[in-house]
Protein backbone atom coordinates (compact mmCIF):
# COMPACT_ATOMS: atom_id res chain seq x y z
CA UNK A 1 0.00 0.00 0.00
CA UNK A 2 2.64 2.45 1.06
CA UNK A 3 4.78 1.69 -1.94
CA UNK A 4 1.89 2.00 -4.36
CA UNK A 5 0.74 5.28 -2.88
CA UNK A 6 4.31 6.50 -2.92
CA UNK A 7 4.53 5.56 -6.56
CA UNK A 8 1.34 7.42 -7.33
CA UNK A 9 2.55 10.50 -5.49
CA UNK A 10 5.81 10.39 -7.42
CA UNK A 11 3.96 10.13 -10.70
CA UNK A 12 1.79 13.05 -9.75
CA UNK A 13 4.84 15.07 -8.79
CA UNK A 14 6.46 14.33 -12.12
CA UNK A 15 3.34 15.33 -13.95
CA UNK A 16 3.02 18.51 -11.90
CA UNK A 17 6.60 19.46 -12.60
CA UNK A 18 6.18 18.77 -16.29
CA UNK A 19 3.06 20.88 -16.50
CA UNK A 20 4.55 23.79 -14.64
CA UNK A 21 7.84 23.96 -16.48
CA UNK A 22 6.30 23.47 -19.92
CA UNK A 23 6.06 27.17 -20.52
CA UNK A 24 9.75 27.57 -19.89
CA UNK A 25 10.51 24.84 -22.41
CA UNK A 26 8.11 25.91 -25.12
CA UNK A 27 8.30 29.67 -24.82
CA UNK A 28 11.08 32.17 -24.28
CA UNK A 29 13.35 30.39 -26.73
CA UNK A 30 13.26 27.20 -24.71
CA UNK A 31 14.47 23.88 -26.10
CA UNK A 32 10.95 22.85 -26.98
CA UNK A 33 8.35 20.23 -26.23
CA UNK A 34 10.51 17.32 -27.40
CA UNK A 35 13.22 18.06 -24.87
CA UNK A 36 10.61 18.26 -22.16
CA UNK A 37 9.28 14.85 -23.16
CA UNK A 38 12.77 13.47 -23.19
CA UNK A 39 13.30 14.83 -19.70
CA UNK A 40 10.10 13.22 -18.49
CA UNK A 41 10.87 9.88 -20.09
CA UNK A 42 14.38 9.76 -18.65
CA UNK A 43 13.16 10.79 -15.25
CA UNK A 44 10.40 8.22 -15.22
CA UNK A 45 12.60 5.47 -16.50
CA UNK A 46 15.16 6.20 -13.80
CA UNK A 47 12.41 6.06 -11.25
CA UNK A 48 11.29 2.70 -12.51
CA UNK A 49 14.83 1.43 -12.49
CA UNK A 50 15.14 2.55 -8.89
CA UNK A 51 11.88 0.79 -8.08
CA UNK A 52 10.40 4.01 -6.77
CA UNK A 53 7.72 4.07 -9.44
CA UNK A 54 5.76 0.93 -9.97
CA UNK A 55 4.82 -0.61 -13.24
CA UNK A 56 3.14 0.61 -16.35
CA UNK A 57 -0.42 0.59 -15.02
CA UNK A 58 -0.21 3.60 -12.80
CA UNK A 59 2.19 5.19 -15.19
CA UNK A 60 -0.10 4.75 -18.16
CA UNK A 61 -2.92 6.26 -16.17
CA UNK A 62 -0.83 9.19 -15.10
CA UNK A 63 0.94 9.61 -18.39
CA UNK A 64 -2.09 9.43 -20.63
CA UNK A 65 -1.76 13.03 -21.73
CA UNK A 66 1.73 12.43 -23.02
CA UNK A 67 2.27 9.93 -25.81
CA UNK A 68 5.42 8.76 -24.06
CA UNK A 69 3.31 7.21 -21.31
CA UNK A 70 2.26 4.00 -23.04
CA UNK A 71 5.56 3.54 -24.74
CA UNK A 72 7.74 3.93 -21.68
CA UNK A 73 6.20 0.87 -20.03
CA UNK A 74 7.42 -1.16 -22.98
CA UNK A 75 10.94 0.02 -22.37
CA UNK A 76 10.74 -0.18 -18.61
CA UNK A 77 13.99 -1.94 -17.96
CA UNK A 78 16.42 -0.18 -20.22
CA UNK A 79 17.13 3.47 -19.97
CA UNK A 80 18.76 3.64 -23.39
CA UNK A 81 15.59 2.43 -25.01
CA UNK A 82 13.57 5.24 -23.59
CA UNK A 83 16.20 7.65 -24.76
CA UNK A 84 16.19 5.99 -28.08
CA UNK A 85 12.46 6.19 -28.24
CA UNK A 86 12.23 9.85 -27.68
CA UNK A 87 15.51 11.02 -29.08
CA UNK A 88 16.48 10.52 -32.67
CA UNK A 89 18.32 7.35 -33.39
CA UNK A 90 21.38 9.32 -34.41
CA UNK A 91 21.97 10.34 -30.82
CA UNK A 92 21.73 6.73 -29.82
CA UNK A 93 24.27 5.79 -32.39
CA UNK A 94 26.85 8.25 -31.16
CA UNK A 95 27.10 7.07 -27.56
CA UNK A 96 27.25 3.38 -28.47
CA UNK A 97 30.00 3.75 -31.01
CA UNK A 98 32.44 5.45 -28.64
CA UNK A 99 31.58 2.87 -26.04
CA UNK A 100 32.21 0.03 -28.43
CA UNK A 101 35.44 1.39 -29.78
CA UNK A 102 37.09 1.78 -26.38
CA UNK A 103 35.91 -1.65 -25.40
CA UNK A 104 37.17 -3.22 -28.56
CA UNK A 105 40.52 -1.52 -28.37
CA UNK A 106 41.24 -2.75 -24.85
CA UNK A 107 40.06 -6.23 -25.71
CA UNK A 108 42.42 -6.59 -28.68
CA UNK A 109 45.26 -5.15 -26.65
CA UNK A 110 44.70 -7.54 -23.82
CA UNK A 111 43.99 -10.29 -26.26
CA UNK A 112 47.25 -9.68 -28.02
CA UNK A 113 49.14 -9.80 -24.80
CA UNK A 114 47.37 -12.88 -23.61
CA UNK A 115 47.64 -14.56 -26.96
CA UNK A 116 51.27 -13.65 -27.11
CA UNK A 117 51.93 -15.27 -23.79
CA UNK A 118 49.71 -18.24 -24.42
CA UNK A 119 50.96 -19.10 -27.90
CA UNK A 120 54.53 -19.02 -26.73
CA UNK A 121 53.70 -21.65 -24.14
CA UNK A 122 51.96 -24.00 -26.56
CA UNK A 123 54.43 -23.30 -29.34
CA UNK A 124 57.19 -24.15 -26.92
CA UNK A 125 55.46 -27.38 -26.09
CA UNK A 126 55.15 -28.59 -29.69
CA UNK A 127 58.68 -27.53 -30.44
CA UNK A 128 59.83 -29.38 -27.37
CA UNK A 129 57.81 -32.31 -28.52
CA UNK A 130 59.64 -32.33 -31.81
CA UNK A 131 62.94 -32.09 -30.02
CA UNK A 132 61.86 -34.80 -27.67
CA UNK A 133 60.95 -36.96 -30.61
CA UNK A 134 64.49 -36.59 -31.89
CA UNK A 135 65.78 -37.31 -28.44
CA UNK A 136 63.54 -40.28 -28.10
CA UNK A 137 64.94 -41.77 -31.29
CA UNK A 138 68.46 -41.53 -29.95
CA UNK A 139 67.76 -42.28 -26.28
CA UNK A 140 65.13 -44.95 -26.34
CA UNK A 141 62.09 -42.69 -26.07
CA UNK A 142 62.03 -41.47 -22.48
CA UNK A 143 60.34 -38.22 -23.42
CA UNK A 144 57.76 -39.83 -25.66
CA UNK A 145 55.55 -41.39 -22.96
CA UNK A 146 55.66 -38.30 -20.81
CA UNK A 147 53.97 -35.04 -21.47
CA UNK A 148 55.97 -33.04 -23.92
CA UNK A 149 56.76 -30.06 -21.68
CA UNK A 150 57.63 -32.06 -18.56
CA UNK A 151 59.57 -34.68 -20.44
CA UNK A 152 62.52 -32.51 -21.52
CA UNK A 153 62.75 -31.04 -18.11
CA UNK A 154 62.48 -34.43 -16.42
CA UNK A 155 65.22 -35.80 -18.59
CA UNK A 156 67.92 -33.42 -17.31
CA UNK A 157 67.58 -34.33 -13.67
CA UNK A 158 67.86 -38.12 -13.78
CA UNK A 159 71.40 -37.82 -15.18
CA UNK A 160 72.10 -35.23 -12.55
CA UNK A 161 70.98 -37.69 -9.88
CA UNK A 162 73.49 -40.20 -11.15
CA UNK A 163 76.38 -38.03 -9.95
CA UNK A 164 75.59 -37.38 -6.33
CA UNK A 165 78.02 -34.56 -5.65
CA UNK A 166 77.35 -32.98 -8.97
CA UNK A 167 73.67 -33.33 -8.45
CA UNK A 168 73.83 -31.57 -5.16
CA UNK A 169 75.84 -28.82 -6.71
CA UNK A 170 73.32 -28.53 -9.50
CA UNK A 171 70.30 -28.50 -7.33
CA UNK A 172 71.79 -25.87 -5.14
CA UNK A 173 72.94 -23.98 -8.16
CA UNK A 174 69.49 -24.17 -9.59
CA UNK A 175 68.12 -22.93 -6.31
CA UNK A 176 70.85 -20.35 -6.13
CA UNK A 177 72.03 -21.43 -2.68
CA UNK A 178 75.22 -23.44 -3.10
CA UNK A 179 77.08 -21.65 -5.84
CA UNK A 180 76.75 -18.16 -4.54
CA UNK A 181 80.13 -17.09 -5.93
CA UNK A 182 78.92 -18.40 -9.24
CA UNK A 183 75.80 -16.41 -8.83
CA UNK A 184 77.89 -13.39 -8.04
CA UNK A 185 79.79 -13.98 -11.23
CA UNK A 186 76.48 -14.20 -12.88
CA UNK A 187 75.52 -10.86 -11.50
CA UNK A 188 78.52 -9.18 -12.97
CA UNK A 189 78.10 -11.12 -16.15
CA UNK A 190 74.42 -10.41 -16.20
CA UNK A 191 75.06 -6.70 -16.06
CA UNK A 192 77.46 -7.11 -18.95
CA UNK A 193 74.96 -9.40 -20.67
CA UNK A 194 72.20 -6.88 -20.43
CA UNK A 195 74.24 -4.53 -22.53
CA UNK A 196 74.46 -7.23 -25.21
CA UNK A 197 77.44 -5.36 -26.61
CA UNK A 198 79.94 -8.06 -25.67
CA UNK A 199 78.74 -10.95 -27.76
CA UNK A 200 82.34 -12.02 -28.34
CA UNK A 201 83.11 -12.15 -24.64
CA UNK A 202 79.94 -14.11 -24.10
CA UNK A 203 80.92 -16.42 -26.89
CA UNK A 204 84.27 -17.01 -25.24
CA UNK A 205 82.52 -17.89 -22.02
CA UNK A 206 80.29 -20.47 -23.57
CA UNK A 207 78.50 -21.28 -20.33
CA UNK A 208 77.14 -17.79 -19.91
CA UNK A 209 76.11 -17.41 -23.48
CA UNK A 210 72.92 -19.44 -23.36
CA UNK A 211 71.61 -17.26 -20.56
CA UNK A 212 72.62 -14.27 -22.54
CA UNK A 213 70.75 -15.85 -25.37
CA UNK A 214 67.70 -15.54 -23.25
CA UNK A 215 68.35 -11.85 -22.92
CA UNK A 216 69.45 -11.37 -26.52
CA UNK A 217 66.81 -12.96 -28.70
CA UNK A 218 68.10 -11.41 -31.89
CA UNK A 219 71.16 -13.49 -32.89
CA UNK A 220 70.28 -17.08 -33.78
CA UNK A 221 73.80 -17.87 -34.99
CA UNK A 222 75.19 -16.88 -31.66
CA UNK A 223 72.79 -19.27 -30.03
CA UNK A 224 73.96 -22.16 -32.14
CA UNK A 225 77.59 -21.49 -31.40
CA UNK A 226 76.86 -21.23 -27.75
CA UNK A 227 74.90 -24.40 -27.90
CA UNK A 228 77.87 -26.20 -29.31
CA UNK A 229 79.98 -24.97 -26.44
CA UNK A 230 77.29 -26.13 -24.07
CA UNK A 231 77.32 -29.55 -25.63
CA UNK A 232 81.02 -29.89 -25.14
CA UNK A 233 80.79 -28.94 -21.54
CA UNK A 234 77.91 -31.31 -21.02
CA UNK A 235 79.90 -34.16 -22.50
CA UNK A 236 82.68 -33.36 -20.12
CA UNK A 237 80.21 -33.62 -17.27
CA UNK A 238 78.95 -36.98 -18.28
CA UNK A 239 82.41 -38.45 -18.77
CA UNK A 240 84.24 -36.67 -15.98
CA UNK A 241 83.94 -38.00 -12.45
CA UNK A 242 82.71 -36.02 -9.45
CA UNK A 243 86.10 -34.79 -8.30
CA UNK A 244 87.24 -33.89 -11.78
CA UNK A 245 84.41 -31.58 -12.52
CA UNK A 246 85.11 -28.99 -9.84
CA UNK A 247 88.85 -29.57 -10.11
CA UNK A 248 89.04 -29.06 -13.86
CA UNK A 249 87.44 -25.72 -14.30
CA UNK A 250 85.31 -23.80 -11.91
CA UNK A 251 84.13 -21.75 -14.83
CA UNK A 252 83.10 -24.87 -16.71
CA UNK A 253 81.23 -26.15 -13.68
CA UNK A 254 79.58 -22.86 -13.17
CA UNK A 255 78.83 -22.62 -16.83
CA UNK A 256 77.83 -26.23 -17.00
CA UNK A 257 75.12 -26.16 -14.39
CA UNK A 258 73.39 -23.35 -16.19
CA UNK A 259 73.65 -25.16 -19.47
CA UNK A 260 72.75 -28.44 -17.84
CA UNK A 261 69.67 -26.95 -16.26
CA UNK A 262 68.17 -26.07 -19.60
CA UNK A 263 69.88 -28.76 -21.66
CA UNK A 264 71.07 -31.97 -20.06
CA UNK A 265 71.55 -33.97 -23.24
CA UNK A 266 73.35 -33.26 -26.41
CA UNK A 267 70.13 -33.58 -28.33
CA UNK A 268 68.53 -31.13 -25.98
CA UNK A 269 71.45 -28.84 -26.47
CA UNK A 270 70.95 -29.14 -30.18
CA UNK A 271 67.34 -28.27 -29.66
CA UNK A 272 68.34 -25.24 -27.63
CA UNK A 273 69.39 -23.25 -30.68
CA UNK A 274 65.72 -22.73 -31.42
CA UNK A 275 64.23 -19.80 -29.67
CA UNK A 276 61.22 -21.92 -28.93
CA UNK A 277 63.40 -24.36 -27.08
CA UNK A 278 64.76 -21.54 -25.07
CA UNK A 279 61.20 -20.63 -24.21
CA UNK A 280 60.70 -24.21 -23.15
CA UNK A 281 63.54 -23.90 -20.76
CA UNK A 282 61.79 -20.96 -19.21
CA UNK A 283 58.55 -22.80 -18.89
CA UNK A 284 60.22 -25.85 -17.40
CA UNK A 285 62.19 -23.89 -14.90
CA UNK A 286 59.04 -22.12 -13.98
CA UNK A 287 57.10 -25.29 -13.40
CA UNK A 288 59.82 -26.94 -11.40
CA UNK A 289 61.38 -24.22 -9.34
CA UNK A 290 58.48 -21.87 -8.94
CA UNK A 291 55.34 -23.92 -8.98
CA UNK A 292 53.55 -21.80 -6.35
CA UNK A 293 54.12 -18.43 -7.99
CA UNK A 294 53.34 -18.27 -11.71
CA UNK A 295 54.77 -14.75 -12.20
CA UNK A 296 58.13 -15.99 -11.01
CA UNK A 297 58.34 -18.45 -13.84
CA UNK A 298 59.64 -16.13 -16.52
CA UNK A 299 61.97 -14.65 -13.96
CA UNK A 300 63.19 -18.08 -12.91
CA UNK A 301 65.22 -18.76 -16.02
CA UNK A 302 67.00 -15.43 -15.79
CA UNK A 303 67.19 -16.15 -12.08
CA UNK A 304 69.59 -18.97 -12.85
CA UNK A 305 71.74 -16.39 -14.57
CA UNK A 306 71.34 -13.58 -12.07
CA UNK A 307 69.47 -13.63 -8.79
CA UNK A 308 69.20 -9.88 -8.71
CA UNK A 309 66.86 -9.92 -11.64
CA UNK A 310 64.86 -12.63 -10.00
CA UNK A 311 64.58 -10.70 -6.78
CA UNK A 312 63.48 -7.61 -8.63
CA UNK A 313 60.95 -9.55 -10.60
CA UNK A 314 59.63 -11.14 -7.46
CA UNK A 315 59.25 -7.79 -5.79
CA UNK A 316 57.40 -6.45 -8.79
CA UNK A 317 55.19 -9.47 -8.84
CA UNK A 318 54.46 -9.27 -5.15
CA UNK A 319 53.56 -5.61 -5.09
CA UNK A 320 50.58 -5.59 -7.45
CA UNK A 321 48.62 -8.25 -5.59
CA UNK A 322 49.25 -6.47 -2.30
CA UNK A 323 47.97 -3.23 -3.74
CA UNK A 324 44.97 -4.99 -5.16
CA UNK A 325 44.15 -6.46 -1.80
CA UNK A 326 44.40 -3.05 -0.20
CA UNK A 327 42.09 -1.59 -2.79
CA UNK A 328 39.61 -4.35 -2.23
CA UNK A 329 39.63 -3.73 1.48
CA UNK A 330 39.10 -0.02 0.99
CA UNK A 331 36.32 -0.65 -1.47
CA UNK A 332 34.63 -2.97 0.96
CA UNK A 333 34.83 -0.39 3.70
CA UNK A 334 33.45 2.31 1.45
CA UNK A 335 30.65 0.06 0.37
CA UNK A 336 29.86 -0.67 3.97
CA UNK A 337 29.67 3.04 4.71
CA UNK A 338 27.41 3.56 1.75
CA UNK A 339 25.18 0.81 2.96
CA UNK A 340 25.13 2.23 6.45
CA UNK A 341 24.07 5.64 5.24
CA UNK A 342 21.76 4.27 2.62
CA UNK A 343 18.69 4.48 4.81
CA UNK A 344 17.60 8.07 4.84
CA UNK A 345 14.70 10.10 6.12
CA UNK A 346 14.10 13.57 4.70
CA UNK A 347 11.51 15.60 6.50
CA UNK A 348 10.59 18.84 8.23
CA UNK A 349 10.58 19.08 11.96
CA UNK A 350 7.88 20.78 13.97
CA UNK A 351 9.39 20.24 17.36
CA UNK A 352 12.41 18.59 18.91
CA UNK A 353 12.70 18.20 22.66
CA UNK A 354 14.95 16.37 25.05
CA UNK A 355 14.52 15.16 28.60
CA UNK A 356 17.81 13.86 29.89
CA UNK A 357 18.78 11.23 27.42
CA UNK A 358 15.31 10.82 25.97
CA UNK A 359 14.63 12.69 22.75
CA UNK A 360 11.24 13.33 21.20
CA UNK A 361 10.59 14.89 17.88
CA UNK A 362 7.64 15.48 15.62
CA UNK A 363 8.27 15.47 11.92
CA UNK A 364 6.05 16.14 8.95
CA UNK A 365 6.05 15.84 5.20
CA UNK A 366 8.78 13.26 5.08
CA UNK A 367 10.27 10.96 2.51
CA UNK A 368 11.85 7.83 3.90
CA UNK A 369 14.06 5.51 1.94
CA UNK A 370 14.36 2.41 4.08
CA UNK A 371 15.24 -1.11 3.00
CA UNK A 372 15.03 -0.06 -0.64
CA UNK A 373 11.49 1.19 -0.19
CA UNK A 374 10.28 4.73 -0.41
CA UNK A 375 7.71 5.59 2.21
CA UNK A 376 6.06 8.98 2.52
CA UNK A 377 4.51 10.29 5.68
CA UNK A 378 2.49 13.30 6.67
CA UNK A 379 3.47 13.14 10.29
CA UNK A 380 6.02 11.18 12.24
CA UNK A 381 6.82 10.95 15.90
CA UNK A 382 10.24 9.92 17.03
CA UNK A 383 11.38 8.68 20.40
CA UNK A 384 15.09 8.17 20.69
CA UNK A 385 17.33 7.08 23.51
CA UNK A 386 20.73 8.67 23.42
CA UNK B 1 7.01 30.49 -1.79
CA UNK B 2 10.07 29.29 -0.07
CA UNK B 3 11.14 25.77 -0.78
CA UNK B 4 13.53 23.26 0.60
CA UNK B 5 16.12 21.63 -1.54
CA UNK B 6 15.92 18.85 1.02
CA UNK B 7 13.86 16.51 -1.10
CA UNK B 8 16.34 16.55 -3.94
CA UNK B 9 18.20 13.89 -2.00
CA UNK B 10 15.25 11.54 -2.23
CA UNK B 11 14.95 8.89 -4.89
CA UNK B 12 12.74 10.97 -7.11
CA UNK B 13 14.92 14.02 -6.64
CA UNK B 14 18.11 12.10 -7.40
CA UNK B 15 16.56 10.64 -10.53
CA UNK B 16 15.58 14.09 -11.69
CA UNK B 17 19.00 15.49 -10.88
CA UNK B 18 20.74 12.73 -12.80
CA UNK B 19 18.48 13.27 -15.77
CA UNK B 20 19.08 17.00 -15.77
CA UNK B 21 22.81 16.48 -15.46
CA UNK B 22 22.84 14.22 -18.48
CA UNK B 23 20.75 16.58 -20.55
CA UNK B 24 22.86 19.57 -19.60
CA UNK B 25 26.03 17.69 -20.48
CA UNK B 26 24.51 16.66 -23.78
CA UNK B 27 23.78 20.29 -24.48
CA UNK B 28 20.08 19.59 -24.89
CA UNK B 29 19.25 21.60 -21.80
CA UNK B 30 20.62 24.85 -20.48
CA UNK B 31 21.84 24.87 -16.88
CA UNK B 32 19.49 27.72 -16.07
CA UNK B 33 16.48 25.77 -17.25
CA UNK B 34 17.66 22.72 -15.35
CA UNK B 35 17.75 24.75 -12.16
CA UNK B 36 14.27 26.01 -12.86
CA UNK B 37 13.09 22.43 -13.16
CA UNK B 38 14.72 21.57 -9.85
CA UNK B 39 13.09 24.51 -8.12
CA UNK B 40 9.73 23.48 -9.53
CA UNK B 41 10.38 19.99 -8.25
CA UNK B 42 11.00 21.38 -4.77
CA UNK B 43 7.66 23.11 -4.88
CA UNK B 44 5.74 20.21 -6.38
CA UNK B 45 7.23 17.67 -4.01
CA UNK B 46 6.50 19.77 -0.96
CA UNK B 47 2.98 20.44 -2.12
CA UNK B 48 2.34 16.78 -2.85
CA UNK B 49 3.54 15.76 0.58
CA UNK B 50 1.27 18.30 2.19
CA UNK B 51 -1.83 17.54 0.19
CA UNK B 52 -1.67 13.90 -0.85
CA UNK B 53 0.06 12.13 1.98
CA UNK B 54 -1.91 11.37 5.10
CA UNK B 55 -0.01 8.51 6.68
CA UNK B 56 1.60 8.66 10.07
CA UNK B 57 4.80 6.99 11.17
CA UNK B 58 6.40 6.34 14.51
CA UNK B 59 10.15 6.04 14.84
CA UNK B 60 12.01 4.54 17.73
CA UNK B 61 15.63 3.76 18.14
CA UNK B 62 18.95 4.46 19.77
CA UNK B 63 20.16 7.96 19.01
CA UNK B 64 23.77 7.61 18.01
CA UNK B 65 24.38 11.17 16.85
CA UNK B 66 22.41 14.39 16.94
CA UNK B 67 23.27 17.65 15.32
CA UNK B 68 21.50 20.96 14.89
CA UNK B 69 23.14 23.27 12.44
CA UNK B 70 21.68 26.00 10.23
CA UNK B 71 18.17 25.11 11.36
CA UNK B 72 18.62 21.55 10.22
CA UNK B 73 18.37 18.66 12.61
CA UNK B 74 20.36 15.57 11.80
CA UNK B 75 19.85 12.36 13.72
CA UNK B 76 21.66 9.12 13.21
CA UNK B 77 19.74 6.24 14.72
CA UNK B 78 20.87 2.73 15.42
CA UNK B 79 18.54 -0.24 15.52
CA UNK B 80 15.64 1.93 14.53
CA UNK B 81 12.08 0.67 14.24
CA UNK B 82 9.72 2.37 11.80
CA UNK B 83 6.03 1.71 12.14
CA UNK B 84 3.13 2.87 10.06
CA UNK B 85 -0.37 1.60 9.51
CA UNK B 86 0.71 -1.01 7.05
CA UNK B 87 4.01 -2.35 8.15
CA UNK B 88 7.10 -1.89 10.18
CA UNK B 89 10.72 -1.82 9.20
CA UNK B 90 13.87 -2.49 11.17
CA UNK B 91 16.99 -0.63 10.20
CA UNK B 92 20.42 -1.03 11.71
CA UNK B 93 21.46 2.52 10.97
CA UNK B 94 19.47 5.39 9.53
CA UNK B 95 20.02 9.08 9.10
CA UNK B 96 17.22 11.57 9.58
CA UNK B 97 17.58 15.03 8.11
CA UNK B 98 14.87 17.51 9.01
CA UNK B 99 14.49 21.15 8.14
CA UNK B 100 12.54 23.59 10.24
CA UNK B 101 8.94 23.54 9.08
CA UNK B 102 8.40 27.09 10.29
CA UNK B 103 10.74 28.37 7.62
CA UNK B 104 8.25 27.37 4.94
CA UNK B 105 5.26 29.02 6.53
CA UNK B 106 7.00 32.30 6.97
Amino acid sequence: MAASTTSQVYIDVIEDVMVKVRDEFVNNGGPGEEVLKELQAMWESKMMQAGAVLGPIERSAAAKPTPGGPITPVHDLNMPYTEEYETPTAEMLFPPTPLQTPIQTPLPGTGDNSTYNIPTGPSDYPSSGNDNGGNADGKGGRPAPYMKPPSPWMNPRPPLDVNVAYVEGRDEADRGTSNQPLTQDFFTMSSGKRKRNDLTSQYNSGGYIPQQDGAGDAALGVFEIEVNGGDISINSHHTISKAKVPADLERLTSRIPQLDGPIPYEDDALSTPNIYNYGEVFSEDYNISNTPAPPEVPASTPALVAQNEVGNDDDDDDEPPLNEEDDDDLDDIEQGDDQNTHHLVLAQFDKVSRTKSRWKCTLKDGIMHINNKDILFNKATGEFEF
Amino acid sequence: MATFELYRRSTIGMCLTETLDEMVQNGTLSPELAIQVLVQFDKSMTEALETQVKSKVSIKGHLHTYRFCDNVWTFILQDALFKNEDSQENVGRVKIVACDSKLLTQ
